[in-house]
C-alpha cells in the first residue's frame, strides 16, 4: 500500500502542474478552477483506476478524465464562475517585478485568446501535442478517436491560428 | 499559398511524418519559401504555447495530494459548488439581510428598556450575586433575598427556581452597607432597580457613570496587601465584570447618537474596567496599583462624578 502510495505521490508530482496548464488553456484560462479539476481527476485516479491500471497508462487516463470534466464544465453555465475568477484575478498577489508580471499576463492572454476560438477537440489535440508532447497514437488513446482525426484536428489547429496570428500582425503593422 | 504540403508540415514538425516522405518535404522546404515560412510560424506557435507559464504552487499541490491520499474530497471545490449555488446565495442574502435589520432595529430596542429585560435586570441580576460576596464580610447582612422569592414562587423551597427569575418584579434588596465596606455601597443605590427598568439610554449612562465612580472610588480604598481585603477586591471584580457588559453597550448606544464626549469617556473607562475584572485571584500590590495609577492619570473619578451629575440634571 505504502508503495503503491509512493507511486502515486511520484505520479502526481510529476502531472499535476502540467494537467494544471492544460486544463487552465482548455479552460481559457481558469486557473482555479483548473486546480480543481485536476484534483478531481487525481482523486478519481487514486479511488478508482489505481489498484487496477496499468501504471504506464495513468497519464493519458488522467488526460482523458480531465478533458471530460473540462466538457463538463463547457456544457454548464460558463458565467457561473466568471465572477469569481476577476475576483481572484483582482486578488492574487503581483509578482514583485510589475513588468515581468505584465509581459507574461500578455503572453497568456494572447496564448489563451487564440486557443479560445478554436473548436474544443482541436484545442485537446494541440494542446497534448504541443505541451504534453503526445505523440498522435497517444493523443488517440486519450481522446478515444482515429490517429488521422488526431493529425488533421492538430493541422486544423494550427492553419488557424497561423491564420490569427497573421492576421494579427498584420494589424499591428498597419496601425505602426 | 500555391503549395499544398502545409499539412505534411505540421506532420513533419511532429515527427510523425515516414521517414521517406519527411526527408522529401525537407528537401523541399529547402526551395519553397513558403513552406518555410509555414513551418517557421508552426513552430513559433508551438513555442507560445509550450512556453504557456505553469501556475505552480508548491504548497496547494502538496495539501492536493494529502487530500487524495486521505480520501477525502476536494473541498475547495465543493465550497465553490456550494457558493455558486443560487439556493445558497439566496439563503445568504438573506441572511445579510436579517442581519442588517438586526443591526439597525436592535440599537432602538435597546434604548427602550421594555424590550430589554436583560439591562434592566442588570440590577436584579447583581443581587443575586450580593449575597455572595457580602456575606464574606460578615454574617447578617443580607436581610431580604430569602424572604421575597417564596411568596410569589410555587416552589418555594428550591434555590435554583431563585436563580431563574432575575427579571421578576421583586421588592428592591435591602442591603446593610457597612460603614467600611464602600464596595457593598456602590451595589445597589436603594430603589434603583425600578429605575433602571423604566430608564432610557440617558438615564443609564448616568447610573453607569455613577456606579463606575463608585467602583472606582472603592477600588482606590483596596489595600491588597491587607489581610482579608481579597474578597473586597474579588467583589470589585465581579462588579467590573458587569460593568464592562454595561459600558459596551452604552458605549455603542453614544457612538450610535454622535455622542463624543460621553462615547469618548465610556472608551476610557473601558480598559480600566477590564484591567480590574481580570485582575488574578490573588491580586499582586503592584499590579493593583498599575491600575489605581491609570485611574489617577486619567482622572477619570472627577470625569466620570461630573458627567453622571450633568446628565443627571439634564434629565431632571
Amino acid at each position: 500500500m505504502a508503495s503503491q502510495d509512493e507511486e502515486f505521490t511520484m505520479l502526481f508530482q510529476e502531472f499535476y502542474p502540467s494537467l494544471c496548464r492544460f486544463l487552465e488553456c482548455l479552460l481559457g484560462g481558469r486557473v482555479e478552477l483548473a486546480q480543481d479539476l485536476a484534483q478531481e481527476s487525481f482523486l478519481q485516479l487514486h479511488r478508482t483506476a489505481w489498484e487496477t491500471l496499468p501504471h504506464e497508462q495513468a497519464r493519458f487516463w488522467l488526460y482523458r478524465v480531465a478533458r471530460n470534466f473540462a466538457i463538463n464544465e463547457f456544457r454548464k453555465s460558463n458565467a457561473r464562475y466568471r465572477l469569481f475568477d476577476r475576483v481572484m484575478e483582482v486578488m492574487t498577489p503581483r509578482s514583485r517585478n510589475p513588468e515581468e508580471e505584465y509581459e507574461t499576463a500578455e503572453r497568456k492572454q494572447l496564448v489563451l485568446s487564440m486557443l479560445r476560438a478554436l473548436p474544443e477537440d482541436q484545442r485537446v489535440a494541440l494542446l497534448l501535442r504541443e505541451q504534453e508532447q503526445l505523440s498522435y497514437r497517444d493523443i488517440s488513446q486519450v481522446l478515444n478517436v482515429s490517429e488521422s482525426k488526431v493529425k488533421v484536428d492538430i493541422f486544423r489547429a494550427r492553419a488557424a491560428l497561423r491564420e490569427r496570428w497573421t492576421k494579427k500582425a498584420k494589424s499591428y503593422e498597419a496601425r505602426a | 499559398m500555391n503549395c499544398d504540403c502545409t499539412e505534411k508540415i505540421s506532420s513533419l514538425i511532429d515527427g510523425e511524418l515516414p521517414p521517406q516522405e519527411a526527408r522529401e518535404l525537407e528537401r523541399h522546404l529547402l526551395t519553397c519559401s513558403e513552406c518555410q515560412e509555414a513551418k517557421s510560424d508552426f513552430l513559433n506557435l508551438r513555442a507560445q504555447i509550450a512556453d504557456f507559464p505553469v501556475a505552480f504552487k508548491p504548497v496547494a499541490q502538496r495539501e492536493a495530494l494529502a487530500r487524495i491520499l486521505g480520501k477525502q474530497k476536494s473541498p475547495a471545490r465543493t465550497v465553490w459548488r456550494w457558493a455558486f449555488n443560487p439556493a445558497v446565495a439566496a439563503l445568504a442574502s438573506l441572511l445579510i439581510i436579517g442581519v442588517v435589520i438586526g443591526l439597525l432595529v436592535y440599537p432602538k430596542l435597546k434604548s427602550s428598556p421594555a424590550a430589554n429585560p436583560e439591562i434592566a435586570g442588570v440590577n436584579s441580576n447583581r443581587n443575586n450575586q450580593t449575597p455572595k460576596s457580602g456575606s464574606t464580610g460578615g454574617s447578617g447582612q443580607v436581610s431580604a433575598p430569602k424572604p421575597t422569592a417564596p411568596k410569589k414562587s410555587p416552589t418555594p423551597a428550591s434555590p435554583e427556581k431563585n436563580k431563574v427569575v432575575p427579571n421578576k418584579k421583586r421588592p428592591p434588596l435591602a442591603f446593610e452597607p457597612q460603614p467600611d465596606n464602600i464596595a457593598l455601597n456602590t451595589a445597589e443605590p436603594p430603589g434603583d432597580t425600578e429605575r433602571v427598568r423604566s430608564a432610557d439610554a440617558e438615564t443609564m449612562t448616568a447610573i453607569h457613570f455613577q456606579k463606575s465612580e463608585l467602583l472606582l472610588r472603592s477600588f482606590r480604598n483596596v489595600r491588597p496587601g491587607k489581610p482579608g481585603a481579597a474578597p473586597e477586591l474579588e467583589y470589585e471584580k465581579k462588579l467590573a465584570q458587569k460593568l464592562i457588559y454595561q459600558n459596551m453597550m452604552l458605549r455603542r448606544e453614544a457612538d450610535a447618537s454622535g455622542d463624543a464626549q460621553v462615547s469618548s469617556l465610556l472608551e476610557s473607562l473601558e480598559p480600566i474596567l477590564l484591567d480590574i475584572a481580570n485582575l488574578p485571584a490573588n491580586a499582586r500590590a503592584a499590579d493593583v496599583k498599575t491600575i489605581k495609577d491609570r485611574v489617577e492619570r486619567k482622572n477619570i473619578v472627577a470625569l466620570l462624578q461630573v458627567n453622571s451629575t450633568a446628565l443627571a440634571r439634564a434629565l431632571d
